[in-house]
């Protein structure tokens, strides 16, 4: 028996479970599957491709899967549809044929294209074909060879394609004439994966697929299941077998590696199996009934750890852009988090943030408001998605009340409610808002945050009104306090990262130290570089923001 | 896990003594489990953490948390021996105005009983 897949680079067949269509539109494109039969192409809006372009008509084309090929057949387009530039009313296509619909020049479609850059199972099979595997290598040693050097690929590790790779070598080494995969779903019910008949075409279709033995072969302890029609007496109720004329059926059950390994000793249980590999042959073709139990035992246990691997794979390339989003995520905070400083005639503001690596739950605002310009500084419970997640929530709803004019104890208390109306769980929020009126009338409200520091002439007050932080308990009630601040005087407001930054041997910066930079007058970046000689090299375990508000008293002074 | 945690009765009030750091993740997750399985059996806890050193934002939700659902099942949690981080974190939050919070175990045990 030849082994002709191997050195035979991707040319024959496809390489997914459904051919490919790249659409390309411009500057974007876009990849579908031709997973029906007809796939419409049109300008209305029901159609498997709508091309909205004058020049593509409502029906304008579709293409049909006929025996394992596929053709486009034009549907009477007023501007008619190309392939490889030529008119057409109906074509067989071929991989890498560019079809037009109506428009020439902006967009087409490329069907079912190689991929040169990607690394299908084949293409790296062609590229260690340099092995030269003897002739006199059994076709078991073939198998263990080539399975061995698709267990590596995993930098495609797409499961279609392992699972096309499985049945075209299954399909070659049983001489069966058709191949499925089915893989068990979530619930539990076995759904098509992938299915090839002996000449290397796609087959979507299980419709003629006795459903009843692929349950058996999954209920089943043994490693695979082969039932002769022309021997079995009992076909009651699988008229599937009867009605397409099958004569040999194998079933393999797929199972968890780790399951194979303990082979020969006692039977795997059900609930193990990942799926089943299907192989059929007709009577009026050739027996496959004699296929030797071991290439069939070695099937069933290299598909299995294969389709394994290939999950596992397919497992890596979710988190790798469940990853992505996550920094998404953190660009979005990023984003909302900068915040742009209003500028008012009597005092002037500036606020710094120093991420450490993780997404935080730090913010601060700013908004001027006909009673005065307002900051808001917060910090959310915990790190992550979940706390910046918060965050925003928060940022959201106290910008719109403070915008509304609403009192600042109010604002604290309809937050308060709305968190532990929400029930999330155990996440709060400290914060300040403070509101500088024009004449320098202070009012302040802080929920359980570090407390603000109000430096008047050089000398820092710690006022110790407080409250509950929003979020914990929701009957908490909110009192706020007042100051009146002179033209120079200064509020600065800081999240807990910066009191708790520690130093290699574990001491926090504290209040005492951020006390003594904000006496000298400092500015914020005076105190950030108070924080970094006092850490020296110890990384931020927490987000620090500082904000400061200074009253100018501007055009207004007393 | 920087959080060790030990369970004892002393005069029919069930003590948890901390170890340790209380801070988000499994030191929070420890100690919530602990308290939520002695509020199945038990009505009257003190939560003993003059050797804790330090609790985060994480932790102290989880202490409300689990302060909230134990009033709610007609328990309570006090709170003792807290050492001056601890004070500072519970008094800048106010929670101080939450927690019945002792000098030590025994004044927190002697508080149930007069109760009694």
């Amino acid at each position: 028996m030849s082994f002709p897949s191997l050195t035979n680079s991707s040319s024959q067949s496809g390489s997914g479970l459904f051919p490919t269509l790249i659409f390309v539109q411009g500057n974007e494109q876009r990849t579908l599957n031709l997973d029906r039969s007809p796939f419409t192409v049109g300008r209305k809006v029901d159609k498997d491709l709508v091309i909205a372009d004058p020049r593509v008509s409502r029906d304008h084309a579709a293409i049909v899967s006929e025996i394992g090929q596929f053709s486009v057949v034009d549907q009477g387009s007023k501007h008619g549809t190309f392939v490889n530039g030529e008119r057409v009313e109906r074509k067989v296509l071929e991989r890498n044929d560019r079809l037009e619909f109506g428009i020439r020049d902006t967009s087409y479609v490329i069907f079912h294209p190689y991929h040169p850059s990607s690394n299908t199972a084949r293409d790296f099979l062609s590229q260690i074909s340099g092995i030269h595997i003897s002739t006199e290598t059994t076709d078991l040693e073939k198998l263990t060879l080539f399975l061995e050097a698709a267990r590596k690929l995993n930098t495609s590790g797409v499961l279609d394609e392992i699972l096309v790779t499985v049945l075209d070598v299954t399909l070659t080494l049983t001489r069966a004439e058709r191949a499925f995969i089915f893989l068990k779903s979530e619930d539990g019910t076995l759904r098509l994966a992938a299915g090839r008949n002996a000449k290397g075409e796609p087959l979507l279709d299980d419709k003629t697929i006795s459903h009843s033995i692929l349950e058996d072969a999954l209920k089943s302890n043994s490693e695979f299941m082969i039932t002769d029609t022309s021997q079995s007496l009992d076909l009651s109720g699988r008229q599937s077998i009867v009605a397409f004329d099958l004569r040999t059926v194998i079933c393999i059950p797929l199972r968890k590696p780790q399951v194979q390994a303990t082979r020969g000793a006692q039977a795997a249980p059900s609930d193990e199996a990942m799926g089943v590999l299907y192989l059929d042959s007709r009577f009026a073709s050739r027996d496959i009934t004699s296929v030797s139990n071991d290439i069939l035992r070695a099937i069933a246990t290299e598909a299995a750890s294969l389709v394994e691997n290939a999950r596992l794979v397919q497992a890596e390339e979710e988190a790798r852009r469940y990853q992505q989003e996550l920094s998404i995520a953190a660009s979005i905070q990023q984003g909302l988090m900068a915040v742009t400083i209003p500028e008012v005639p009597f005092a002037r503001m500036d606020g710094k943030n120093l991420s450490c690596k993780e997404i935080g739950g730090d913010f601060f605002d700013a908004v001027s408001t006909d009673h005065g310009l307002a900051v808001v500084l917060a910090d959310v419970s915990g790190k992550g998605v979940s706390a910046a997640l918060l965050a925003s929530t928060l940022q959201g709803m106290i910008y719109s009340q403070l915008s509304a004019g609403m009192g600042l104890t109010d604002i604290v208390s309809a937050v308060n409610r709305f968190f532990t109306h929400k029930h999330i769980g155990e996440k709060y929020a400290t914060l300040v808002i403070a509101r500088l009126g024009r004449d320098g009338e202070l009012e302040y409200v802080n929920c359980g945050h570090v407390p603000p520091l109000l430096v008047c002439n050089n000398e820092v007050i710690r006022p110790s009104h407080g409250n509950l932080p929003v979020g914990l308990l929701a009957d908490a009630s909110y009192s706020s306090d007042r100051a009146v601040l002179h033209p120079g005087d200064k509020l600065l407001l800081v999240t807990d990262g910066v009191t708790e930054a520690e130093n290699a041997v574990g001491d926090f910066f504290d209040n005492e130290r951020l006390e003594q930079v904000a006496a000298k007058g400092g500015a914020l970046t005076d105190v950030f570089t108070a924080i970094a000689d006092f850490c020296g090299g110890t990384p931020l375990s927490d987000d620090c923001t500082v904000v400061e508000m200074v009253y100018t008293g501007g055009s207004r002074t007393d | 896990m920087s959080l060790k945690l030990d369970t004892r009765v002393v005069d029919g009030v069930t003590v948890v003594s901390g170890q340790g750091r209380i801070v988000f993740g499994e030191e929070s997750t420890a100690l919530r489990g602990t308290l939520k399985d002695l509020l199945t059996s038990t009505r009257q806890i003190v939560l003993n953490l003059s050797g804790v050193s330090y609790i985060d934002s994480g932790g102290l939700g989880m202490l409300v948390g689990a302060y909230s659902s134990a009033r709610s099942a007609g328990a309570d949690i006090k709170l003792a021996g807290l050492g001056q981080r601890l004070r500072d974190v519970l008094q800048i939050t106010k929670l101080v105005t939450v927690f019945e919070v002792y000098d030590s175990e025994a004044q927190a045990i002697a508080a149930y009983r007069r109760t009694v």
